[in-house]
């Protein structure tokens, strides 16, 4: 038999939380989460089989630091990260006099351990959620942590860009706490992408997202994570009374991955906009799970999912929505799109709906399907070759997902990211 | 110059329901050179539409017999977008919608995919070539930078699909029904941006139910399709015949044996 994970981990986890000078109670955190990790087990997807990834067999812990890359975002308010390192972050003025925080997460623990131990996998995503939570807490090794206290509203985006590093034998455990209180507003946009090469490793990110009472919180994620690195992603949130909480997420990843997307509409009246568009080439896997569950009354959950399969790769959406019983005047809508490149390619879109209350609207659409033949043949009418005029009929079939990114320039990088995967994947 | 050559064509297509092909050109005979406007009237029905798409390279129309040729070369064998490539054009009379890409962005890939990789048109250039041709058909900004035929309404669609002729300039140009659901101030201006094309390295092949085009693009020749043939040519005189007698009165001239959708 294999040992526990918490005979074979507890002293490079213990060595690991004093070399970066953790207080008291994240070492607890994470040896607790490190125990209670032998006994969870995998989360389940409906249609998605991932036992065979090994997401829950831990790599070394180490903390030799990444390289440094070019990757600095071009915005006034960012923090960049290699590795465990931040390599760099600016945070305007303004913004720290107002009490915005924005820093990286061992640095977090240490000097906001109030807000910290308030927030910090207590609200959202517990570490008994699942074995790979409870391995995202045991092991973190890089993170970042954005507060944006009561009454603050930043017009201007946030952006993060965090790189893992093939270059070196090492698992990438991220965990990012964005905290928006009541009356607050915030746009946060997110790259994830992978550098180097050389080695496989494995990624265990969590993101986690409060948006409290009236607040209106937008969440924009570029995922670029590499064909060697295999991927457990989690991303979810929560709102307060009023509160809206928007994701509009872009899986452009090489490798393995399953997304675990999703707002909980705890608070009356809130409101979510879960929006995901996937391109998957080569052999990867990725398989996407997002799940809006309507616990307040007159609460609103839509989710969106388009995604494009090529090659011999496989895609599946789940898109999960849940109205409980009491969530009265409550809307759950769904529409999950694929289209199929190959004939190897497979795929599938599976809407669940679960209305345990009367008193509401709900809806899904799901399709699998080809490449429209019409539109293909107007565009090549006019002289555009077969490749180029698939990429924009699928650009096209994206819009819906790419028109929701609030700025320009980030609009322009995801549609630069689409048309590099979709040269990729016609090769 | 330029030359294009219906020999003989006949055309099938499959029915959906139970597969069967349907013989819908019946061996057709065109032939027409740069600087030369063509129309081409006929009842619903008689295979117009069906000539344009075989001639452009629909591949739902099937070529059973005879051939087409650009310049003296057969052009079959030849994918729709390397037709286009080499001059043809074709205004559809239902142009397919787009979201998600703007007609500044089509259009630009359109002009450039005639153009060598490292030899893509200069932005500039392109800007101030579709200001001058969105100005020879009363159209903004606007509705360049919307998605292509997105919500567009019909007597868009159609200026829209003329200012992709002008961008595009090809050697030939079947226009397939650009009158039809034009008011009379956009068909003013839809013939003056076809008329602006007019000139030794264009020729137009023009589908019209209506006459009163043919004043505004005044044809060289007039030619009458029934049950898949072309059964009569004529001047610009012919197609003011028709309007006044109607397709039955020449049926019963030539002695046709063909039955017309609207008759009883
Ligand atoms: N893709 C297709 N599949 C099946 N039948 C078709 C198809 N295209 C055309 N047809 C049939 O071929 C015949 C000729 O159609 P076509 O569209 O060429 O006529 P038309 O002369 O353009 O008529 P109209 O004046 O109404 O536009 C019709 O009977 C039509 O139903
Ligand atoms: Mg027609």
């Amino acid at each position: 038999m294999r040992a526990n994970l918490i005979d074979k981990y507890k002293d490079d986890v213990t060595s690991f939380s004093q070399s970066k000078g953790e207080p008291d109670w994240y070492k607890k955190v994470r040896l607790d989460s490190l125990e209670k990790a032998d006994e969870l087990s995998l989360p389940k997807y409906e249609k998605i089989n991932y036992r065979s990834w090994r997401l829950d067999r831990p790599g070394s812990i180490d903390n030799s630091s990444a390289n440094e890359f070019d990757r600095k975002p071009q915005a006034n308010n960012y923090i960049y990260q290699a590795g465990d390192q931040t390599i760099s972050m600016n945070l305007e003025d303004e913004l720290s006099k107002k009490g915005v925080i924005l820093t990286d997460i061992f640095s977090a623990m240490k000097d906001y351990p109030e807000l910290m131990q308030k927030y910090f996998m207590t609200k959202v995503t517990k570490t008994t959620d699942n074995k790979l939570t409870a391995l995202n807490a045991a092991f973190l090794n890089s993170g970042a942590f954005l507060y944006v206290p009561r009454g603050v509203h930043l017009t201007k985006s946030i952006q993060a860009m965090f790189v893992q590093d093939n270059s070196i034998d090492r698992d990438f455990v991220h965990h990012v706490l964005i905290v928006a209180e009541a009356d607050t507003e915030v746009t946060y946009l997110e790259n994830l992408v992978s550098e180097g090469s050389g080695h496989k490793n494995k990624a265990n990110i969590v993101v986690e997202v409060i948006a409290a009472d009236n607040s209106r919180v937008h969440f924009s994620a570029l995922d670029q994570l590499s064909k060697d690195t295999t991927t457990y992603l989690n991303r979810r949130g929560i709102t307060g009374n009023n509160a809206r909480l928007d994701w509009a997420i872009g899986f452009m990843n090489d490798g393995d991955v399953i997304g675990d997307f999703g707002t909980d509409l705890l608070g009356e009246g809130s409101h979510t906009e879960a929006k995901v568009v996937a391109i998957t080439t080569g052999e990867q896997v990725q398989g996407i799970d997002t799940k809006v569950t309507n616990y307040g009354k007159h609460t609103i959950g839509h989710i969106l999912q388009h995604g494009v399969i090529l090659q011999k790769s496989t895609l599946t959406f789940n898109g999960v929505g849940h109205i409980v019983k009491g969530a009265r005047g409550s809307d759950a809508q769904q529409e999950s799109r694929v289209l199929m490149l190959s004939r190897k390619a497979r795929g599938d879109a599976n809407p669940i709906l679960l209305i345990d209350e009367n008193d509401v609207t709900a809806g899904h659409a799901a399709s699998v399907g080809r490449v429209n033949e019409d539109q293909m043949y107007y565009l090549m009418s006019r002289g555009i070759d077969e490749k180029t005029a698939q990429r924009l009929v699928i650009r096209g079939f994206l819009s819906s997902v790419i028109s929701e990114i609030p700025e320009k320039d980030v609009r322009a990088s995801l549609t630069q990211m689409i048309e590099r995967k979709l040269v990729y994947g016609q090769k | 110059m330029s030359t294009l050559e219906i020999k003989d064509l006949h055309v099938s297509v499959t029915d959906d329901e139970n597969g069967e092909g349907q013989e819908i050109l019946k061996g057709v005979n065109l032939t027409m050179s740069t600087g030369e406007i063509h129309a081409i009237m006929g009842p619903n029905g008689t295979g117009k539409s069906t000539l344009s798409q075989a001639i452009m390279g629909n591949s739902a129309y099937k070529v059973t017999q005879g051939d087409i040729l650009l310049d003296g070369k057969s052009i079959l064998e030849l994918p729709v977008d390397e037709r286009a490539r080499l001059g043809l054009f074709l205004a559809m009379q239902y142009p397919a919608e787009i979201p998600g890409v703007t007609n500044v962005e089509f259009m630009r890939a359109a002009i450039n995919s005639r153009r060598d990789k490292d030899d893509q048109i200069p932005v500039m250039d392109f800007i101030k070539k579709l200001e001058s041709k969105q100005d020879i058909l009363d159209m903004t900004d606007e509705m360049s930078e919307r998605y292509l035929n997105e919500g567009f309404s019909g007597g868009e669609k159609k200026r829209n699909e003329i200012l992709q002729l002008l961008m595009i300039e090809p050697k030939f140009a079947i226009l397939d029904e650009i009158d039809s659901g034009l008011d009379i101030d956009a068909l003013k201006v839809v013939s003056r941006g076809v008329n602006s094309m007019r000139g030794d390295n264009f020729g137009s092949l023009i589908i019209t139910h209506y006459q009163r085009l043919l004043n505004y693009i005044v044809p060289d020749q007039v030619h009458v399709m029934m049950d898949g043939r072309i059964v009569k040519s004529g001047g610009p005189e012919l197609a003011k015949k028709l309007e006044d007698e109607g397709y039955a009165g020449l049926r019963d001239d030539l002695h046709l044996d063909v039955k017309l959708t609207d008759e009883i």
